[in-house]
């Protein structure tokens, strides 16, 4: 795989578009062509057709499909959410011939044909199996030698195994991230509630006392087992979450803390050398100080 | 001309209450060379079989139809009726229309009344043209083999031998004593498992009528009820077990280390290693696989002299072993020697293993302090890796606060669907081991459910949480890894109706019991059948508990299913019991409905012979130029395979003839 | 609480559920496994997975179609990965908010992301996302369906021709 599908969803390219940068700054440079989906639309997300009507869902998750399957090429999505919708919905339609006859009628009205040739993978997925460890370690300029990473992986790229196309070892215990972020030099020690949902998604907007209540606990777990000198995360909810809500619990004096908080091509492209100001511009959380260690004279390397 | 007798039965309401019974008879009646058709609320009972035998006696009929359920299990006692009365028991036939008709058309009365009908006048069709048949008998070799060395092995092979006949009692294990062996008490009387077992470890070792063959597989079965031959082949085990006095000292020497099973990977043996220091027959071993070869010293090796002492050059077991069991110098088949043994019954008792933990992804497999419940058993035990202190694998400290998950593997869709049966109590017992020990200890208990049944184990069960011992409902989904090898078990409290954590320094899992990854090979070479859970198949689930579709061969213990040590026990006791009938009757009937041969019509082509599972079929030359095929009456089942390939329908089926069957075809077709 | 006379519930609720999609709800066996790693039930929602279950297998409906439990659920399907009967819990939860929001019993800030879905093909868009995207210096909008009329006019048809477009939302 040469070339790749960039599937962008709503949260990268409307409230964090630094990360969509980042992803036109890095992938080329490790030698993956990305390809634009023209058209695509949201996922659509769990709280909208999903939650609504199976068939519906199927049919728009399976219109975005169609736009990589009409250029030839896998598709890779930035969120997690997208991720799971997405490859939930092709692993119905490619698994129950009802569902697909539905699918076949609804894209039919506006001239649409599902194929089903297309892969559905996430940004880390391509990062770790297609570019290879070993070329990202080739790449970097600036190292994240003596840092401290906590990594969240998020959910929707670790279950259910079973529809996607990537898996982890131990979905329990995932590695890939870990894997990702060792290889920028990093420290990355285990830390118990790894696994732990941070309460962003439709528990976010149904309650929000109860949703930040989540993030707190694994935040201040973080904090009390590991003390990381960031977050480093795949999902662009689970950014927005950890990076909104400590601007929040600070606020109310429930955290007496900062983490600075990375999507990871965001961090990857700084330790290759990308200007923080299209890369990693937009946060609550502060991380100026943190970009500034990342990119200074003694962490470049060679 | 034919005399039929249509005899049809209500199984209660199991045929009754769905399929017309009276309508049936009446249509019975109209079939030709039907002379009577009655009913009967339970047919097989006395007063049903005295209307067959009245009929019989007074020459109403000359051939039987009972329209009922299934012949497996009603077949013989209707024969018996027919025999009792000197009539060939073979001009019977059975229609089922229970299992076939009445149980799965149970919402189509009408429908089920229409097929019973056609079902009857198959069998009917069938009857006219049955003929008498004769059963013959073959002399059995009275010696028994039993396949495995666990409890259930053990005890039936001392009970056959007692009754005086000849066993062989095969083991894969250097020792006997199976996984009851590894167990440090048991419930629910907490009797030390070694202090009862190696005492009848030691009985079936000196028996005068059982030969120990042990570390050894079974390589091929052939033959029948009575004459089995069998191919046993004892593994190489490096070692001269005439000269091996179990001294230990090669395995002392043993620079090797590997995981010991016994301890269920708990600490490391030698590749020279003696498989428990109970064992029975106590010899030493060589793990080849294991083995480093120390010296240069492999197999067969020419020895060497060092040129510095001038003395020849040894492995540090050659050089260790005062009996001078061990020498590498001697060349020696990897592959074992072939021991041939003609036995008259087979009890398999191949026991079972504990699922291992790594399949538990989300429950935190990588820990040292997430053990198997096997794994707690050894490290409980005085013969264990720590000398029987309770102490965690990661840090050898003594744990404060224990997790107990139950139906780890068993009960779960993605495993095993059944319930592994012992666990609930196994795990009560382990953990009021340790809380008598340790009145300290925090014992948490994740039940989805206990099931206490059996005698005292209720009793047993309320000890526990009389001692302080805290049961919880609810599965635990999820164990998360805590800084200082602690563990976070997330549970649910159904009756707090509240998500709960306990924090661990250990957890235990009682991880499902199932059969041996190998054992599909294995039943193949006995022509056994598994079951839906994976475990042996017994013939039937109530009545023919530890028989097998196989006839001779037995079943005993954990391989039929999963049972605590009572149970197998029992089970072994009724597996030699019933294994015993044929070695005592002398000699064994041979069913006639079994295939046989025309001579004037066979070609000679051969077809036939590759395609009998049973290998009973060999081609005999009757001159130079014209082989003819065989039959062996003892070695056929009757499947009737040759029969339908025989190109120049020279085989026939008895019972099965080509005019019985299309009589029946005929019948289902008018 | 007064007791709940079982015999007196209506079971219809469960082949609804079934006919939205979850057709595990009848082999729960409430092992609480689900319930043991769920965000909903680890947040202190109310109705969360196996209690939702169990309401449902025996047969309450009005008692629970207004709680909004279910709609805290992240879809994370922890549940779906270890449930030991394979019921999929979370194809449960989600046939259940498919009742829900079929009743209209359903916040209207579930609302709002639909509307959006409808006008722009994007479940989350603000106009300000244009000024932050230029600071970033990528363009004020993305290739995706809020530049392009053809692709937002083909997520309307197939929204509209859906059994959503009956719920007079759009």
């Amino acid at each position: 795989m040469e070339k790749c599908g960039i599937y962008l969803g709503c949260n990268i390219p409307f409230r964090a578009p630094d990360i969509e940068h980042s992803f036109y700054k890095v992938f080329p440079a490790l030698g993956m062509e990305i390809v634009d989906m023209e058209g695509a639309t949201c996922c659509p997300a769990w709280g909208t057709a999903p939650s609504f009507d199976i068939d519906t869902w199927l049919a728009v998750s399976g219109r975005n499909i169609t736009i990589a399957e009409d250029k030839n090429v896998d598709i890779m999505t930035g969120c997690n959410s997208c991720f799971g919708v997405m490859s939930e919905a092709k692993h119905l339609i490619d698994h129950d011939p009802a569902r697909k006859k539905t699918v076949d009628k609804n894209l039919a009205l506006i001239d649409r044909k599902y194929k089903g040739d297309s892969e559905i993978y996430h940004v880390s997925h391509v990062l770790y199996k297609n570019i290879g460890i070993e070329k990202i370690r080739e790449n970097v300029k600036y190292t994240l030698k003596q840092l401290k990473i906590a990594v969240q992986p998020g959910c929707h790229i670790l279950w259910p195994s079973e529809v996607m196309a990537v898996k982890e070892k131990n979905s329990f215990f995932p590695t890939i991230l870990k894997e990702l972020c060792e290889v920028l030099g990093a420290e990355v020690p285990h830390y118990s509630k790894l696994n732990a949902c941070c309460g962003m998604g439709a528990m976010r907007s149904t309650d929000q006392v109860r949703s930040i209540g989540l993030v707190k606990e694994k935040l201040v777990n973080m904090k009390e087992e590991i003390a990381p000198d960031m977050i480093v995360t795949t999902c662009s909810s689970c950014y927005l979450q950890f990076d909104g809500a400590q601007k929040i619990l600070k606020e109310k004096g429930e955290i007496d803390f900062e983490i600075p908080v990375f999507y990871y091509t965001q961090l990857l492209a700084l330790c290759m050398g990308f200007d923080p100001k299209n890369v990693a511009a937009i946060s609550e959380t502060p991380r100026d100080a943190i970009i500034q260690k990342i990119q200074s004279e003694a962490r470049l390397l060679n | 001309m034919a005399k039929v007798g249509v005899y049809v039965c209500h199984c209660g309401s199991n045929i009754g209450g769905v399929v017309d019974v009276e309508a049936v008879c009446k249509h019975a009646e109209t079939l030709p060379d039907v002379v009577v058709s009655r009913q009967n609320l339970f047919m097989c009972s006395d007063p049903g079989q005295e209307i067959i035998r009245q009929d019989i006696i007074g020459g109403v009929v000359d051939k039987v139809v009972v329209a009922a359920c299934t012949p497996r299990t009603h077949e013989p006692i209707f024969r018996k009726v027919l025999e009792g009365e000197g009539l060939n028991k073979y001009l019977f036939e059975m229609a089922n229309i229970r299992d076939q008709d009445s149980w799965v058309h149970a919402n189509d009365k009408e429908g089920a009344t229409a097929k019973a009908k056609q079902i009857v006048a198959s069998a009917v069709a069938k009857a006219r043209n049955l003929l008498p048949l004769e059963d013959k008998y073959v002399d059995v070799t009275k010696a028994a083999l039993v396949i495995g060395g666990g409890v259930a092995g053990i005890f039936s092979a001392l009970d056959l031998a007692n009754m005086g006949n000849k066993v062989y009692l095969i083991e894969k294990e250097p020792s006997i004593g199976g996984v009851m062996a590894q167990l440090d008490k048991t419930f629910p009387t907490n009797d030390c498992s070694a202090c009862i077992l190696t005492p009848v470890m030691v009985d079936a070792g000196t028996h005068p009528n059982i030969e120990l063959l042990t570390y050894s597989e079974i390589d091929a079965v052939e033959g029948y009820i009575g004459n089995f031959d069998v191919k046993i082949r004892r593994k190489q085990a490096y070692v001269d077990w005439e000269k091996c006095t179990g001294c230990g000292a090669c395995a002392d020497a043993c620079p090797v280390r590997t995981p010991n099973e016994f301890n269920a990977g708990l600490d490391n043996r030698g590749a020279a290693f003696i498989h428990f220091p109970q064992a029975v027959p106590k010899k030493a071993v060589i793990d080849m696989p294991n083995c480093i070869n120390c010296g240069g010293r492999t197999i067969g090796s020419e020895q060497k002299i060092s040129k510095k002492t001038g003395k020849p050059i040894l492995a540090p077991c050659e050089r260790a072993c005062p009996a001078g069991a061990i020498d590498r110098s001697k060349v020696a088949d990897p592959n074992g020697e072939i021991i041939d043994v003609k036995v008259g019954a087979i009890i398999v008792a191949t026991g079972y293993k504990v699922m291992d933990k790594d399949k538990f992804k989300n429950l935190a497999p990588d820990s040292p302090n997430v053990l198997t419940a096997l794994q707690l058993e050894r490290l409980i035990s005085a013969t264990g890796p720590t000398g029987g202190q309770f102490l965690r694998p990661s840090d050898m400290k003594k744990p404060h606060t224990v997790s107990f998950l139950s139906c780890i593997g068993s009960r779960d869709e993605r495993h095993h669907t059944y319930c592994s049966r012992v666990c609930c109590m196994y795990m009560i017992k382990q953990a009021k081991l340790l809380k008598e020990k340790y009145p300290d200890l925090e014992i948490y208990m994740h039940f989805m459910d206990v099931r206490t049944p059996g005698k005292d184990f209720d009793e047993y069960y309320t000890g526990a949480i009389d001692m302080g011992i805290n049961i919880i409902r609810g599965r635990v989904g999820g164990i998360d890894m805590l800084p200082g090898d602690k563990l976070r078990v997330m549970g649910f409290d159904a009756d707090l109706a509240s998500n709960i954590e306990i924090d661990a320094d250990l957890v235990v899992m009682a991880t499902a019991i199932e059969l041996q990854d190998d054992i599909k090979p294995f039943a193949q070479k006995l022509s056994l059948t598994l079951d839906g859970s994976g475990f042996f198949k017994e013939l039937h689930p109530k009545l023919k508990p530890v028989e097998t579709p196989v006839e001779g061969i037995f079943l005993a213990g954990c391989c039929q299913g999963p049972k605590d040590i009572p149970d197998t026990v029992a089970q072994a006791k009724g597996a030699a019991a019933a294994a015993a009938v044929p070695l005592a009757q002398g000699r064994v009937k041979v069913n006639p409905t079994i295939s046989e041969i025309d001579r004037e019509k066979c070609s000679g082509c051969g077809i036939c012979e590759p395609l009998c599972p049973y290998g009973a079929i060999s081609m005999i030359a009757t001159d130079a130029a014209h082989p003819r095929a065989r039959i062996e009456m003892t070695q056929c089942k009757g499947c009737g395979v040759c029969t339908t390939a025989c190109p120049s329908t020279a085989i026939m089926l008895h019972g099965y003839t080509e005019n019985q069957i299309m009589a029946q075809i005929f019948a289902l077709t008018a | 609480m007064a007791a709940i006379n079982l015999t007196k519930m209506d079971k219809e609720i469960i082949q609804k559920i079934i006919d939205h999609g979850g057709k595990g709800i009848t082999k729960c066996i409430q092992c609480n496994a689900c319930a043991s790693v769920c965000p909903v039930a680890k947040a202190g929602f109310p109705l969360y997975g196996r209690l939702l279950f169990r309401k449902i297998q025996t047969g309450h409906f009005e008692e629970i179609i207004e709680d909004s439990s279910s709609w805290a659920c992240q879809a994370c399907n922890r549940c779906t990965e270890i449930c030991p009967r394979d019921a999929k819990p979370f194809e449960i939860v989600f046939a259940f908010r498919r009742i829900q929001a079929n009743e209209l019993a359903i916040s209207t800030s579930a609302f709002t992301p639909l509307m959006n879905l409808h006008a722009t093909g994007h479940a989350v868009y603000s106009e300000a996302s244009k000024e932050l995207r230029q600071k970033v210096g990528l363009p004020a909008v993305p290739v995706t369906s809020i530049a392009n009329e053809k692709a937002q006019e083909e997520i309307r048809t197939l929204l509209d021709n859906s059994p959503m477009g009956e719920l007079g939302i759009f």
